[in-house]
């Protein structure tokens, strides 16, 4: 017999105390490690003890000091805080759409953000401006939030999930065709700034763009915690979350707007990052036992931040000095896992 | 003591897209009471249940709860008075039953949905009266489609609320938990007083369990009262487009072509 308490728990049936302060206590373990190899490793290797001091502020003076704070650092913060926002971006529309595979990249969601990113910055820069992180936010927020819109008019005409991927997939052709075109109209300096921000990589952040992200994305996981019993009730479907006393339309606006916030803040600072959204959320609700958006949320977040610090990690060590752009890393760990989840609905419908 | 009216609609006219299917709808509806809509499939009978809690917008009348128009109250009041049991297929991941049940206290937690022991006591009365408390542990996904409705209207008891509405409840069910359901909801409405509105394909049951019947066909309501007054041939002919003497709507038996 196990005990009343363990059972009947507050949180929902399905949270087993035991189970998530396990999950939780690997997934914290699992941070600290890999932040700690991160700034340890890469092409000039700072032992462990030296990292320690050059944080907490001493050997101010020597090079592995600059390489710590002006360019690990602020990598590692900035794959941590956009790997958990990709994480969320992807389990939020896959509650909407009752769908397990929808996330930004596969709805079309990132790549509409970038287009308008490649629009507003050959404008701007075409036009001997600057692009500064806060336009690059807004114009990728802009595209998203067309994107997403443009995915929720079709999923009003067709019920089946699989041709809403579809369509997903199409608008992301679409705009990354246009993106290219783009491209090729672009002067030579415009170029090398959007093919390295296209590829995807987490490099080239500053302090002022990580006070940026922190804040955004922050808030925005912050603000998806607290939607937690709305999108519980969302997951019996709209007729019975509305029964339970959800306003739907309000729920429906916040929902698409911080999806498209968080992909957007991905895609402005990062460029497109594929399977993310969908492998992370998965996995981690497998790791839970349990969908319950109260523990699967903040557990997504903290996956998203891991396996993207791991990504970042293959990415920059692996064909050093070469950089393999994320995207391509994290495909290669998350598309696997799609097709697991494909191959899982199908034996489950028989 | 006169009973209380929980549910009221006052000449509505449901449809979709704005044309209309079904008019004057006059339903009152009061506590301890079980209505049952039957009909022709195709009928729309399930448009008059989604037009009430306003999921169809109707489009004309009014609807009015506990005294006051639908319209007016919020999402979260309507929650308080109405509780659901649909026949949309459901697909969840990684859900117990205890969990879909737990969603029926939404209402009345707070701001992140967290179940006191109040709760769990209702939970646990809700589930017991439907006889699914040994499911609680199991996966929503992997139970039959009978138990999968028991759950659900475990769910819509522990609501609480004074209007029970189900759309076709006995779908998916053989006839040993048709009869269980139809038992929990006379218990239902017999201990709590609770109202239950309901559309039903079962001509025998609808007769059994029912105070108020309401035919619906073509384009409106064409026989409402008390089973007595409907569940006689000439009513049941008419409704079903039935020669005379092929179903008898008291014994339920029928008389095949070849007989």
């Amino acid at each position: 017999m196990q005990k009343q308490s363990e059972i009947d728990d507050g949180f929902g049936r399905s949270v087993r105390y035991r189970r998530v302060t396990v999950v939780f206590s690997v997934l914290a373990v699992l941070l600290v490690v890999l932040s700690a190899v991160n700034l340890c490793v890469g092409s000039l290797n700072v032992p462990i003890e030296d990292v320690w001091a050059i944080l907490f502020g001493q050997q101010t003076d020597s090079t592995n000091y600059q390489v710590i704070w002006s360019i690990r650092l602020p990598r590692l913060i900035s794959a941590a805080l956009l790997g958990g926002a990709l994480a969320l971006s992807g389990f939020l529309p896959q509650t909407f759409f009752n769908n397990p595979i929808a996330g930004p990249f596969i709805l079309g969601i990132s790549s509409g953000a970038k287009l308008v990113v490649a629009l507003v910055m050959i404008v701007i820069v075409g036009g001997s401006g600057v692009m500064t992180s806060g336009m690059m936010v807004i114009s990728a927020f802009v595209g998203s939030l067309i994107a997403m819109l443009f995915v929720l008019l079709v999923s009003r005409r067709i019920n089946s999930m699989s041709m809403l991927i579809v369509a997903g997939v199409m608008i992301g052709y679409i705009c990354s065709a246009a993106t290219d075109f783009l491209i090729t109209f672009a002067s030579d300096a415009n170029i090398v700034n959007l093919k390295n921000w296209s590829l995807g990589s987490f490099s080239g952040a500053n302090w002022n763009d990580i006070g940026i992200m922190t804040v955004v994305v922050i808030a925005a996981s912050a603000a998806v915690f607290c939607l937690s019993k709305p999108i519980g009730a969302f997951q019996l479907g709209e007729q019975y979350a509305r029964s339970m006393g959800v306003n739907i339309r309000a729920f429906r606006i916040a929902l698409i707007l911080l999806s498209s916030l968080l992909a957007a803040m991905v895609t402005a600072f990062a460029g497109p990052i594929s399977f993310v959204g969908i492998a992370v959320p998965h996995v981690i609700k497998r790791a839970l036992g349990t969908s319950k958006p109260l523990v699967v949320i903040p557990g997504a977040f903290l996956g998203g931040a891991i396996f993207c610090l791991f990504c970042d990690l293959i990415a920059r060590c692996v064909f050093a000095p070469t950089e393999v752009s994320i995207s391509a890393v994290t495909a290669i760990f998350g598309a696997p896992i799609v097709i697991s989840i494909l191959l899982k609905r199908e034996k489950a419908r028989r | 003591m006169e009973r209380p009216v929980y549910l009221e609609t006052k000449n509505l006219i449901v449809g979709y897209d704005g044309v209309p299917l079904i008019s004057d709808v006059n339903i009152q509806l009061h506590a301890g009471e079980i209505l049952t809509l039957i009909g022709p499939n195709g009928a729309g009978k399930s448009t008059i249940l989604k037009s009430i809690v306003g999921y169809l917008e109707s489009l004309g009348g009014a609807v009015f709860i506990s005294g006051k128009p639908v319209k007016e109250l919020s999402a979260h009041e309507l929650s308080l008075e109405l509780s659901v049991m649909l026949t949309e297929r459901m697909r969840t991941e990684l859900l117990t039953c205890a969990d879909i049940v737990e969603t029926g206290r939404y209402p009345y937690t707070g701001r992140l949905g967290i179940l006191d022991d109040e709760d769990r006591q209702k939970v646990r009365e809700a589930m017991d009266m439907v006889h699914v408390w040994d499911l609680r542990d199991r996966d929503f996904m992997q139970i039959s489609d009978g138990q999968r409705q028991r759950i659900l209207l475990a769910r819509a008891i522990a609501q609480e609320p004074h209007i029970i509405m189900l759309d076709e409840p006995t779908n998916y069910l053989d006839i040993h938990y048709e009869i269980e359901l139809l038992n929990v909801l006379r218990r239902l409405v017999r201990t709590r007083d609770v109202a239950v509105i309901m559309s039903l394909h079962e001509l025998p049951l609808a007769r059994k369990v029912s105070d108020y019947v309401m035919c619906i066909k073509g384009d409106g309501v064409v026989a409402a009262g008390p089973p007595a007054d409907i569940f006689v041939p000439e009513v049941i002919n008419e409704l079903y487009d039935l020669e005379p003497g092929v179903f008898d709507p008291i014994s339920g038996n029928i008389r095949l072509e070849e007989e």
